[in-house]
């Protein structure tokens, strides 16, 4: 579309400013925030990948230039691989426990209660609960002995777990946790979703002898799927960084480490920038080409 | 005439299901407030008790004295109070230039401005971690609400467009051939009128600051200025866990934010699925 602006009447008041111009001036305030606080610090993070600089030592006043060295480091570093590991499993873990219980959560809350605000709460609050306290929430429900987890399991006639301290129950430990926090959101998305599905498409169904199991496969997941992708993309890149639930759950231990977790202590803890900025540019690389995934998505689906 | 099989009428199923959602939703929040009136005594008891035996509010007496939950709270305050008005008004300036003017490639700041709320915030640490040490800002409020406010601008930004579309354009066109100046019309017409919009982007920007983590605890790192997640995630101890302490606390964080969602729910709901940003 060829933009011409056509000349208004009431561009005078504000001095000779054109409307593209104050759109411009409007703009930069954001433009600013986001370039200092997002923009400027990706370019500064891949410059710092490419050298040597630890602030333990002389390179953290001196950075040495070593061009890619720290990203040949990382491909033999099997710390790397395995936080990279660990994080794609609680991707490929999460994003479909997320997805059914979210999509479960949905369906329950988008029948026709007459008083809808419990409801609706009970979807509101994991999602507005700090990650960090579902972590710790979580560490104690799965206290070997206080937790209420073993607690209801002995009830039952189990035998006790050691939840935290055994690596393979930290890891479903920390999934449940995660898909808990993470599915109150996706099932506010796919509600949003259900809520726009014309009833007459049931009713229809249903005059011509459709069953309710039919009706959903048929008509409610179908005409839901766009709203099931979005929150399956948004899942996958928040999954992907995962780190205050597991940084929670095991008191700032990194016996289950993630890659988010690896870098923070990496950088932060360790002061090596230079080795620590790398670890993040190859983070932020796969971020990334999620998110060109899902903006050809959305374009695709404006179009 | 209903059946008398209790299964068989539709309104218990409806009871079920509301209940699978409450309880999903409250059970660790109900276990947390329960637990916060317990002893530490009755705590290390064998099986569990669910109801406190003894009730008290030592807990929450033991978390303004002997924790200083009362400071962490109040730089929890500070810091998203601050990056909720900083975000709010950066986006809404924004959000008008991109609901009501005439601009150039629109789809691409659009893309670029849900690009940037993707960006794997632990990317972000390390430079703002170095910038922050340069400038000699670490452990200073404006270190936090700073990166807090952009980080919220994707998502208030969204949620301001779509309220701002809503409002229809001849009331600006009428005000400004009454001789009201387009930043006046904004002020006068368009302010007004998106203050559930406002209203909503708020609500969003103060509960992500509230919530976050990660930068606050490499950016405010010092006891002093911890804020309500890192200062309630060191209440852990290297062996012991304070459950009873640590729960009123966690009850003393949560209450401004349930009942911030708990009256505003249709806002949030609306703002979440309209920004459709991630959360």
């Amino acid at each position: 579309m060829a933009i011409k602006t056509p000349p208004t009447p009431y561009r005078r008041s504000f001095g000779d400013l054109s409307e593209r111009a104050l759109a411009f001036w409007l703009l930069v305030p954001a433009a600013l925030l986001l370039g200092a606080v997002a923009l400027y610090p990706v370019a500064r993070l891949i410059y710092t990948s490419l050298f040597q600089r630890r602030l333990t030592d002389q390179t953290g006043v001196e950075p040495v230039f070593i061009g890619f060295d720290n990203f040949v480091q990382a491909f033999s570093d099997d710390r790397f691989w395995t936080s990279l590991w660990n994080t794609l499993l609680i991707v490929a873990v999460t994003v479909p426990g997320a997805l059914l219980v979210g999509l479960g959560l949905a369906l329950l809350a988008n029948l026709p209660f007459r008083v809808r605000w419990p409801v609706r709460l009970g979807l509101l609050l994991p999602w507005a609960l700090p990650l960090v306290f579902a972590g710790l929430i979580f560490r104690w429900f799965f206290d070997s002995q206080y937790g209420v987890v073993n607690d209801v399991i002995m009830r039952l006639g189990g035998e006790r777990l050691l939840w935290i301290t055994t690596p393979d129950l930290l890891f479903w430990a920390v999934c449940f946790s995660i898909i808990w926090k993470s599915s109150s959101f996706v099932a506010l998305i796919l509600l949003a979703g259900l809520q726009v599905i014309p009833k007459e498409l049931y009713e229809s169904a249903a005059v011509d002898g459709a069953t309710g199991w039919q009706s959903f496969w048929r008509i409610t997941l179908p005409l839901l799927m766009p709203a099931i992708l979005v929150a399956a993309i948004f899942r996958t890149i928040t999954a992907f960084q995962t780190f205050d639930i597991p940084f929670a759950m095991q008191n700032g231990g990194n016996a289950f480490e993630t890659l988010a977790m690896y870098v923070r202590t990496m950088s932060i803890e360790n002061l090596n920038f230079g080795y620590g900025s790398a670890l993040a540019v190859l983070m932020f690389l796969i971020s990334f080409v999620v998110t060109l995934v899902y903006l050809r998505y959305v374009r695709g689906a404006d179009d | 005439m209903t059946s008398l099989n209790p299964f068989k009428n539709p309104r218990i199923w409806l009871w079920v299901a509301a209940g699978i959602v409450v309880v999903n939703g409250f059970f660790p929040a109900v276990w947390i407030l329960l637990t916060s009136f317990k002893t530490e005594g009755e705590l290390n008891r064998i099986p569990i008790t669910w109801w406190p035996a003894a009730p008290t509010v030592q807990n929450y007496v033991q978390a303004f004295t002997n924790a200083p939950i009362g400071r962490y709270f109040f730089n929890s305050v500070v810091v998203a109070v601050g990056a909720t008005l900083l975000c709010v008004f950066v986006s809404a300036l924004a959000a008008y230039a991109l609901a009501r003017l005439r601009l150039p490639n629109k789809t691409l700041i659009f893309s670029l401005l849900v690009g940037v709320s993707m960006f794997p915030t632990v990317t972000l640490i390390v430079p703002l971690f170095e910038t922050v040490l340069a400038l000699g800002l670490r452990n200073t409020y404006i270190a936090l609400i700073l990166p807090h406010a952009a980080l919220s601008i994707p998502v208030a930004t969204l949620v301001l467009v779509s309220f701002f579309q809503g409002i229809p354009k001849d009331l600006e066109s009428a005000a400004m051939v009454d001789g009201c100046s387009r930043l006046g019309a904004l002020w006068r017409i368009v302010v007004p009128l998106a203050a559930p919009g406002v209203f909503t982007a708020s609500i969003l920007a103060f509960v992500n600051s509230w919530d976050e983590f990660l930068l606050a605890l490499t950016l405010m790192p010092s006891q002093a200025m911890r804020t309500l997640p890192v200062g309630i995630n060191f209440l852990q101890g290297e062996y012991s866990f304070p459950w009873p302490l640590i729960s009123a606390a966690l009850i003393i964080a949560l209450v401004p934010v349930a009942l911030v969602i708990a009256i505003f729910q249709e806002r949030v709901v609306g703002g979440l699925t309209s920004g459709g940003v991630k959360g």
